[in-house]
């Protein structure tokens, strides 16, 4: 089966089907993918497959696995069950080989509070393999391309919302990174800041795959190729987003 | 070694940026100053033992404030996210953190030094035990920091590491008033875990294997326990 037209809810075997037939190149592989803490279950038996190139959606309520999964995804937290591959590694065994290939920006937006911008820019592409010849221009290109050459000398602690999302975002892009996980991109931002937030995904899309997760459905719709809904650590739903698309009414009779 | 570099030089800025560093380090200069002073005048004696002990009870109180920070503070502001999502490895993030307080507390210590100076100058003090108890005392550090680094892991609340980390010294300084609570071979072994007993022979003077390989292994197991810590996620 394919990802269906008429945007009806999928049932656990066609979102399984749809993860094993994806056309591009898979970027990122869950499956059976589980995560428990003690006795609470986060995620349960996740099959899902983003290919390449694509802004990839997930959506759900608070507490449905989303940020769980992206955790999964960045090596932050470990899977109790099933296989999870990224780049085509293996999130366990190869570990840092996924660290190397994904830029990652939680939910918070975290920052060293006692670093300028530059400082911590610099740090993080350090971090994240950038040759030492080459992290000046890495940051200039970066600080340029989101716009922060006004902060760049300012110490993050006293940094906007809008800014330090993009510092985050930045981090995330130092090392051109062939995937990006972003948590919640939008959260905390004022109306302008969510339209640039959504140019600035799109403009990433072709060359890196984006995965998000949003709470805004509209966001969503706007900004991903595809979308997949979450409710108790389970996925209900994937499909493509097109221009007749009524996002609403298929995330209404998901959930 | 790159990545051990650059978290090094990234947690020495940020020690060495904080004013937690700077009061410990004051507080340290003015206790010790005023006993110095007060057993120098008082005994007339050449040695820096008083001063040594002196240190070894401060560093017990003072070191788990420098340590609570580490992996608390990270988790609570949730930066350790970021460290743990990059491509570093857990036993660099603590060896960095480890080596940068380290020195911080080695630092202080060296302030002492001043006193040593002044002993040599006016005085004749057997050099062999001062050059011993500074061992010992950078020993007694690195034992302090590891498991100061090891409840700041356990926690993203810097006053409970700080409460774990002070009672866990404590426990260990008076390991050896338990064993004539203990039957053997458990006797022996509480002995054997106490702090005091491996640093008061050092001070004196007398430099034993076992006593180095105590703080040396348990640092170790700190440090060891601590990665571990870290990768349970």
């Amino acid at each position: 089966m394919t990802i269906s037209p008429t945007y009806a809810a999928v049932d656990d075997r066609a979102v399984k089907a749809d993860a094993i037939r994806a056309p591009s190149p898979v970027a990122i592989s869950a499956v059976e993918v589980s995560k428990h803490y003690g006795r609470a279950t986060a995620l349960e038996r996740l099959t899902l497959d983003i290919r390449a190139g694509e802004v990839f959606g997930l959506m759900g309520p608070n507490g449905s696995g989303k940020t769980t999964f992206m955790r999964l995804l960045a090596g932050y937290l470990l899977p109790s069950g099933g296989r999870l591959q990224v780049a085509g590694h293996d999130v366990v065994s190869e570990s840092l080989e996924v660290r190397r290939r994904i830029g990652y920006v939680p939910e918070s937006a975290p920052l060293y509070r006692q670093m300028r911008v530059g400082e911590f820019l610099s740090f993080m592409a350090r971090l994240r393999g950038v040759p030492e010849r080459k992290v000046k221009a890495a940051v200039e290109r970066i600080v340029e391309r989101l716009a922060l050459s006004a902060v760049v000398d300012k110490p993050t602690r006293a940094l906007s919302r809008g800014y330090r999302q993009r510092a985050a975002l930045a981090q995330a892009l130092l090392h051109d990174p062939e995937i990006l996980i972003l948590d919640e991109p939008s959260n905390g931002l004022d109306p302008r800041q969510i339209i640039e937030m959504r140019q600035l995904i799109r403009s990433l899309a072709g060359q890196h795959t984006v995965l998000m997760s949003s709470h805004i459905l509209s966001e969503v719709e706007k900004t991903c190729d595809r979308v997949a809904v979450l409710l108790d650590g389970r996925l209900l739903g994937v499909r493509a987003l097109a221009e007749s698309c009524d996002l609403e009414a298929w995330f209404l009779s998901l959930t | 070694m790159r990545e051990l570099r650059i978290l090094f030089g990234k947690e020495l800025g940020a020690t060495l940026t904080s004013p937690i560093g700077y009061t410990i380090a004051a507080v340290f200069l003015l206790v010790l100053g005023y006993t110095f002073s007060l057993t120098l005048f008082a005994t007339k004696v050449a040695n820096l033992q008083y001063i040594f002990h002196q240190m070894y009870v401060l560093s017990i109180l003072l070191v788990p404030v420098l340590t609570m920070r580490s992996f608390a503070e990270e988790r609570r502001s949730e930066t350790l996210e970021l460290l743990l999502t990059a491509p570093v490895r857990e036993f660099s993030i603590v060896i960095a953190k480890y080596a940068a307080t380290l020195a911080l507390v080695l630092g202080i210590f060296a302030l002492s030094l001043v006193y040593a100076v002044i002993l040599g100058r006016y005085g004749e003090p057997d050099w062999g035990q001062i050059y011993s108890g500074y061992l010992a005392l950078a020993l007694h550090a690195s034992l302090l920091v590891a498991f100061g680094l090891l409840m700041s892991s356990l926690t993203e609340n810097q006053v409970v590491a700080a409460a774990l980390s002070i009672g866990t010294f404590l426990m260990l300084w008076f390991a050896d008033s338990v064993s004539y609570l203990l039957w053997p071979p458990f006797d022996s072994l509480a002995i054997n875990l106490s702090l005091i007993g491996h640093f008061k022979p050092m001070v004196s003077g007398s430099v034993f294997i076992s006593d180095i390989g105590y703080f040396v292994t348990a640092s170790m197991l700190a440090l060891f326990l601590t990665t571990w810590a870290l990768a349970q996620r």
